[in-house]
């Protein structure tokens, strides 16, 4: 059932703005809403009212949709043609992925190399990503098709009651998680002998550099220049000159499997998914495709954005685990290492360059996720309290989201500087408790990309289903044996 | 990647309005064409989906699935007691 909000009184921006879409939809007096996309061609208000009407951020949003339309119908190659729309509709998919190799994600990756070596993880770092595209597809559909981000939409179909829940998950997670960001970011300018305190601050400066162009466009495309550099643990790789036979053969039969405590295992396990699905990935990628005003016709791209970013970002994995297996084949004990200790442990083996370069990867991977699970944040709150929530909206107009986004980039990053803080309890737990939280998360993403009403011939097929399916049961059996080994350590080993 | 079917309901604008150079954007018509309907801030915020009914399954599914959430949370918050009385 789709229906009007009560907006509390006949004022004449209101009546105006329903209007509008009735006439869009060509049901005016009708008390239905609009169809999912209905053409605007047949706009019956008058130019007064329209101009009155339109805000800064739609006027951004059409800009960009301008250049899509352009890159649509250009006279090139149809080669040329595509590179062009696919470099103007990408962004969301490849932040998103990039932005969970973050710091906590390529600790987990880094410990699955150090302890475990070349063998059964590097596959396993291939499905996760595998089922992070699965999920991850899903919420461009619904952005593009809906227009309104997770949160919203959340609350919207299933109540203030569920959508408390969700909301609290996500905040939760993604408050402990930012404070892991900015441990990366501290651990990783430590390795040069950058104070705690200006590596810190210089993280915020560049957070806040982010978002005051105003405009959506260019945050995405500075927020992506940064995040290409998580290609950093690449040549990192290479100087750990890794057996290559070895890559081959542990990615073709999943072995030699890893030996050891079984509840280390499973701890691992479950931290390397949590490194790869997590709620806040829904929330932020659901919202990014609303804010570039991406529509039905842009979810081919979509999908495409989506598999370059979980690509890249299972190669960057693969990378950091590689990087990291000398210190198996010394048999250095990294259970308690944090990001410049991998690096400093790492210099014997690959250089002071290599090991420079993973600390700057550790140090790119944090300032990027602080960037983007910030803004996810933001944006969930201003979907929830109805404020605005664009990175197209100038400070003034949108200011408690702002607020929201600088605000948990602050207290977090404060937190880091704390003395004695326990940052080791929070490294330890985020990125499980992020698995943990995922299946309520993926039960609301598989009921909102089933509802008919909702999506309309978006809705999931009987393949994506099944898949979205798998992952929640995947992700539930994981955690059910992380309870068990928990509570009778002694049944694994542990 | 290109899905020019002809089914479409998409904005116009990519067949009429689209001229080379840079575009008038003060003309309120050009932005309504570039957009959905429900894109437009003013429209979209003016209409809601409604409340989904749920099943018995589904409420039985979502409750479920909380408690497993606030059972973890447990089981996490000793998992970790653990872990620092090890490392110490």
């Amino acid at each position: 059932m789709i229906e009007f909000e009560d907006s509390g009184g006949d004022s004449e921006r209101a009546a105006d703005a329903r209007d509008l879409t009735m006439s869009w939809s060509g049901q005016r007096g009708s008390a239905e809403r609009p169809p999912a996309h209905p053409t605007t061609e047949t706009a019956a208000a008058s130019e007064r009212d329209l101009t009155g009407l339109l805000t800064h951020e739609d006027i951004d949003r059409a800009r960009d949709r301008y250049q899509v339309a352009r890159a649509r119908r250009t006279g090139h190659s149809k080669a040329l043609a595509n590179l062009r729309l696919l470099w103007l509709l990408v962004g969301p998919g490849i932040l998103v992925f990039l932005g969970e190799n973050d710091a906590p994600s390529m600790l987990s990756y880094s410990a699955d190399g150090a302890r475990y070596g070349i063998g059964f993880f590097l596959p396993f770092v291939v499905l996760t990503f595998m089922m992070g595209f699965v999920v991850q597809e899903m919420t461009v559909r619904l952005g593009a098709v809906t227009h309104r981000g997770h949160a919203e939409l959340i609350f919207d179909r299933f109540g203030r009651f569920w959508g408390l829940f969700a909301m609290g998950d996500l905040v939760l997670g993604n408050f402990l998680t930012l404070v892991t960001e900015f441990i990366g970011v501290r651990a990783g300018l430590g390795f040069f002998g950058i104070r705690p305190s200006v590596a810190v601050g210089g993280a915020l400066v560049i957070v806040l550099g982010a978002i005051t162009t105003g405009r959506y466009w260019t945050w995405e495309r500075i927020t992506l220049s940064l995040a290409i550099f998580n290609a950093l643990f690449i040549p990192a790789a290479i100087l750990a000159r890794p057996d290559w036979h070895a890559v081959g053969h542990a990615m073709l039969t999943w072995s030699p499997l890893p030996h050891g405590s079984h509840y280390d295992i499973l701890v691992l396990l479950l931290a390397t998914m949590g490194a790869t699905v997590t709620p806040w990935m829904l929330f932020f990628q659901q919202s990014a495709v609303v804010d570039k005003g991406m529509q039905p016709r842009d979810i081919g791209a979509g999908r495409l954005d989506t598999a370059i970013g979980a690509a890249l970002a299972a190669v960057f994995a693969i990378a950091t685990i590689l990087a990291t297996v000398p210190l198996f084949r010394h048999g250095i004990n990294s259970a308690a290492f944090q990001g410049a200790e991998f690096a400093q442990a790492l210099e014997p083996w690959i250089g002071h360059a290599g090991a420079a370069l993973f600390a700057l990867g550790i140090f790119e991977a944090g300032i990027v996720a602080a960037i983007t699970i910030s803004t996810s944040s933001a944006y969930a709150f201003g979907e929830v309290f109805g404020t605005g929530h664009s990175l197209n909206r100038p400070l003034r107009e949108a200011w408690p989201f702002y607020l929201t986004l600088i605000g948990s980039a602050f207290i977090a990053a404060g937190l880091v500087l704390i003395p004695r803080f326990p940052l080791e309890f929070v490294v330890l737990t985020v990125n499980v408790i992020a698995v943990l939280a995922m299946p309520p998360a993926l039960a609301f993403l598989l009921l909102l990309v089933n509802d008919r009403e909702v999506m309309g011939e978006h809705v999931n097929g009987i393949w994506a289903n099944a898949a979205g399916i798998g992952v929640t049961v995947l992700l539930i059996c994981a955690g059910i044996g992380f309870a068990v080994a928990t509570i009778f350590p002694k049944l694994l080993g542990g | 990647m290109e899905q020019n079917d002809a089914n479409s309901k998409e904005p116009k604008a990519d067949a009429a309005n689209v001229r080379p150079g840079r575009p008038d954007l003060k003309d309120p018509r050009l932005v309504l064409s570039l957009l959905e309907a429900d894109q437009v801030v003013a429209a979209k915020s003016q209409s809601r989906f409604g409340r989904r009914p749920f099943s018995f399954g589904v409420s039985a599914a979502l409750w479920g699935l909380r408690i497993y959430v606030l059972f973890m949370m447990v089981i996490v918050v000793i998992s970790v007691i653990h872990a620092v009385h090890s490392a110490h």
